[in-house]
């Protein structure tokens, strides 16, 4: 059973629903047995990194959660927000992250043209440098629905998993081992975010 | 490279879809359903609904549509009308909608903005202003679906909005509105250099040149159609469709990086 | 031909209808009363021989000279599916200027809309639609439904029809052209394919909740002011002509980029749900026999393919079930009770059937006058009920 992490931040429902379409088992939930017992992890999330790592820690979701990732080496796949907190730490606040992935999340202001609106919102295309278990299946061009303000570049190039292009070249997704991460919103991009849960969902 | 956001924005009145010329009269569409289940087999990259009536007829949206909309789509969503408060916007965007509209509320409550942005960030907001030109030709803002007169400038209001703390701008010609003549570029450009949020295009789109033209000439961020999605043609059948993606594609990718 | 079940299972020696077809009866040859009537359909229309394409010429030349000076000469429904498609690009080709007309059920795939717009577009042919507000529409199909009758997508064929004659008259044309062909598919039973406005109306009385407003149901009183007063006729050139389903296919995809979506009738989804389920599983009566026959009849299928072919079930699209239980608003339970329930037809209900037989000399002078289709006096006038 997929379970898609609930501490209160991000679009469960459209998640829920997409993996639902791909055909897969998950499950929303917030309880830290039912955490405890995935086979696999869906870590969501939508608004401020730190309100999202005071809220995991509160909820004492980042023990069962290292434990899972670390130890137990289940899949696991950061959306968004989700992504960002698989990272040592973000500009945008100043608690450490989930520091899985050896990244940093950065602040879009102030390094890329003027001209160019923040939040980075809208559909933009991603370029593949590594093959993993999620980007099977993909063919030709493919993009994805993005909306962020903060982006993640990875310390080590092994761990760039996809691409974009947005004033400056970030990664759009990442991975090490059994831990992805995907900056733009898969259950918003309709066919190419389901080939993306539907791999996942195949690991 | 970002292409340009091309969104249909679709009219709801009670449970049926609609369009309306001009902010008058409408003709029914079909089902909101089966027509948003056609978008997401055509694949578009965004969607909006738009619920016309619900702030005049004084009543909530209808979350059992929104449910069902949400639940068949796999693609940005936004939805506006009758948002008269926080709990009403959080919950729509808890049924799967990434941004709500406001128009009317904000003349009555602006506090409301930064409320909804504190918990769930600008990105969710879209201020949407509804401009119509009078006799003189001058622009003038109307709220309550076109029908009651602001006494206060376009640009001067976006500005404001943009202050509150929406995420992006819908600017609505309501003269254009379902007249397929193109958008009203002016309106759109005057409005683009006075804010940095993104503005979007809203009324009058007749073809892809007028797409070219919002952009282009008038530095809008992205464009709505209405008309030019549900019939074949001006003045013709009801035919839910959406522009080839090669000929937006070739037209409208943003070359600034 | 009587109504009792024959006590042998018997399937005709010429095509693949069985004895499970109502009012089947066989020869002394053992060829069935179905491929009976194609052959005099055949006959009388000289169907595919360079008599009926020379009559078929004689009657675009009338439809040419009756529409000068206006808009459009014929009006031909387009439904984004292979026979209707084929008709708009013959009409372009045979020098008519036609009129689509699309009647919007609201249960179209996008596949429909798309194969409609790219043909349209091309051929510069204008589109006039009528879209039934859904509650409408969801009542009717829902109210056939609990009716336990097969023509469950009966009201489309008759709204459809009505909204030809609708724009027809208001641009003054004379001529609606079908693309429906007995040769590419066979001849449906009427016990299982009855439709007329009285029916829609006695079923939506007794079981609908909407008031019938945007519908456009044909009433006997509209029927006969359409072909009495406006004289609007039926053309079918496919009764003429040759047509090969499988060739059109290709030059459609070809020409027009046009996308075939699997099986007769698949671009709707309550047809799909009709043909796929609603037929084989209430009614135990899978349609496809019907194509399944004409094709073997025109050779191009052995008998035992087509045997072998129909004993394979149905592609049925996945969540459809889901999808109409949820549309219409009926519970599992509901809906269960409902397939599982008695089966009735049209003789259950009042329908203008016993007037379509009373009138039936009157009947015969307009199919020859083409202002009724001659399948339409063959079945509906007839006390037979083949």
């Amino acid at each position: 059973m997929i379970i898609i992490v609930d501490y209160g931040m991000g679009n469960l429902g459209s998640v829920a629903n997409m993996f639902k379409k791909v055909g897969a088992q998950a499950k929303v939930s917030s309880d830290l047995e039912e955490i405890n017992k995935a086979s696999k992890i869906l870590l969501p999330g939508v608004g401020a990194f730190d309100t999202a790592m005071n809220r995991i820690n509160d909820a004492g979701m980042n023990e069962v959660l290292n434990y899972k990732a670390l130890k137990e080496k289940v899949p696991v796949l950061g959306i968004c927000l989700g992504m960002q907190l698989l990272t040592a730490g973000s500009e945008e606040g100043v608690l450490p992250g989930l520091g899985w992935i050896n990244a940093k999340t950065y602040n879009f202001s102030g390094r890329i043209n003027n001209e160019l609106k923040i939040p980075h919102m809208g559909w933009n295309i991603a370029e593949i440098e590594q093959n993993t278990a999620i980007t099977k299946r993909y063919q030709g061009e493919i993009r994805f629905y993005f909306v962020h303000s903060y982006f993640v570049q990875v310390d080590d190039e092994s761990n760039s998993m996809m691409k974009t292009n947005y004033g400056l070249t970030f990664d759009s997704a990442i991975v090490k081992d059994n831990i992805f991460g995907a900056q733009f919103h898969p259950e918003k991009s309709h066919k190419f975010g389901m080939t993306l849960f539907e791999n996942f969902a195949k690991i | 490279m970002l292409r340009t956001r091309v969104i249909p924005c679709l009219q709801l009145i009670d449970e049926s879809l609609v369009k309306t010329v001009k902010f008058g009269k409408h003709s029914y569409i079909g089902d909101p359903i089966n027509t948003v289940r056609i978008f997401n087999e055509l694949e578009v990259d965004e969607l909006c609904f738009l619920d016309i009536r619900a702030t005049v007829e004084k009543r909530p949206p209808n979350f059992k549509i929104l449910h069902e909309i949400a639940d068949e789509c796999f693609m940005p969503l936004s939805y506006g009308g009758g948002v008269r408060d926080a709990a009403t916007a959080k919950k729509i965007l808890s049924i799967g909608f990434e941004k709500i509209l406001l128009n009317t509320v904000i003349f009555e409550t602006p506090s409301l903005v930064t409320e909804i942005a504190n918990y769930s960030g600008n990105q969710s907001i879209i201020g949407s202003i509804d401009v119509k030109k009078n006799l003189f030709g001058k622009y003038q803002v109307y709220s309550h679906d076109g029908t009651k007169k602001q006494e206060v400038d376009p640009v001067k209001w976006a500005m404001q909005l943009e202050s509150l703390g929406v995420g992006e701008l819908l600017i609505t010609s309501m003269d254009k509105d379902g007249t397929w003549s193109g958008f009203d570029v002016e309106l759109i450009k005057k409005i683009s250099n006075a804010v940095t949020v993104p503005v979007i295009a809203n009324g009058g789109a007749g073809s892809i040149h007028h797409i070219e033209e919002a952009v282009k000439q008038g530095n809008a961020s992205a464009v709505c159609l209405g008309s030019m999605v549900v019939y074949q043609q001006k003045e013709m059948g009801v035919l839910v469709n959406f522009p080839d993606r090669d000929n937006l594609q070739s037209t409208l990718i943003h070359e600034k990086n | 031909m009587s109504d009792k079940v024959s006590e042998t299972y018997r399937i005709c020696t010429r095509c693949i209808y069985d004895t499970k077809v109502p009012k089947i009866a066989f020869d002394e040859n053992g060829v069935c009363n179905y491929c009976k009537m194609i052959d005099d359909l055949k006959s009388q229309y000289h169907t595919g021989t360079p008599a009926g394409e020379e009559k078929f010429a004689e009657i675009v030349e009338q439809i040419r000279k009756d529409g000068k000076g206006k808009k459009y000469d014929c009006v031909v429904g387009v439904s984004g599916g292979t026979d209707s498609s084929y008709m708009i690009v013959k009409a372009v080709e045979w020098g008519l200027r036609p009129l689509a007309v699309h009647y919007d059920n609201t249960w179209n795939t996008a596949i429909a809309t798309e194969n409609i717009r790219k043909i349209l577009g091309k051929l510069k042919v204008d589109l006039y639609t009528h879209v039934v507000d859904n509650k409408e529409s969801d009542d009717i199909f829902r109210s056939f439904f609990l009716a336990n009758v097969p023509e469950i997508d009966g009201p489309t064929d008759i709204a459809l029809a009505e909204t030809m004659y609708r724009a027809a008259a208001k641009y003054k044309v004379k001529y609606v052209l079908e693309g429906h062909s007995f040769i590419a598919e066979g001849v449906s039973p009427l016990s299982t394919a009855y439709v007329d406005g009285g029916y829609i109306r006695n079923i939506h009385e007794k079981f609908g909740k909407i008031r019938m407003k945007t519908f456009p149901n044909m009433t006997f009183a509209a029927f006969m002011k359409w072909i009495l007063f406006f004289r609007i006729k039926k053309i079918r050139p496919l009764w003429y002509i040759n047509y090969s389903k499988q060739e059109a296919k290709v030059m459609l995809m070809k020409d027009y980029g046009w996308q075939d979506y699997g099986g007769h009738h698949l671009e709707n989804r309550m047809t799909a749900f009709n043909h796929s389920i609603y037929f084989p599983q209430k009614f135990k009566i899978d349609q496809r026999n019907n194509t399944l026959s004409a094709v073997v009849r025109a050779g191009l299928k052995t008998r035992e393919a087509a045997i072998e072919e129909y004993k394979t079930p149905p592609h049925i699209e996945p969540e459809l079930v889901e999808y109409f239980k949820k549309r219409l608003g009926f519970s599992d339970e509901e809906y269960t009770a409902i397939m599982n329930g008695p089966r009735k037809n049209f003789r259950d209900y009042k329908t203008y059937k016993k007037r379509f037989e009373r009138l039936r000399p009157l009947f015969f002078l307009l199919a020859k006058a083409n202002l009724v289709p001659m399948s339409f006096y063959i079945k509906y006038t007839s006390k037979s009920e083949i």
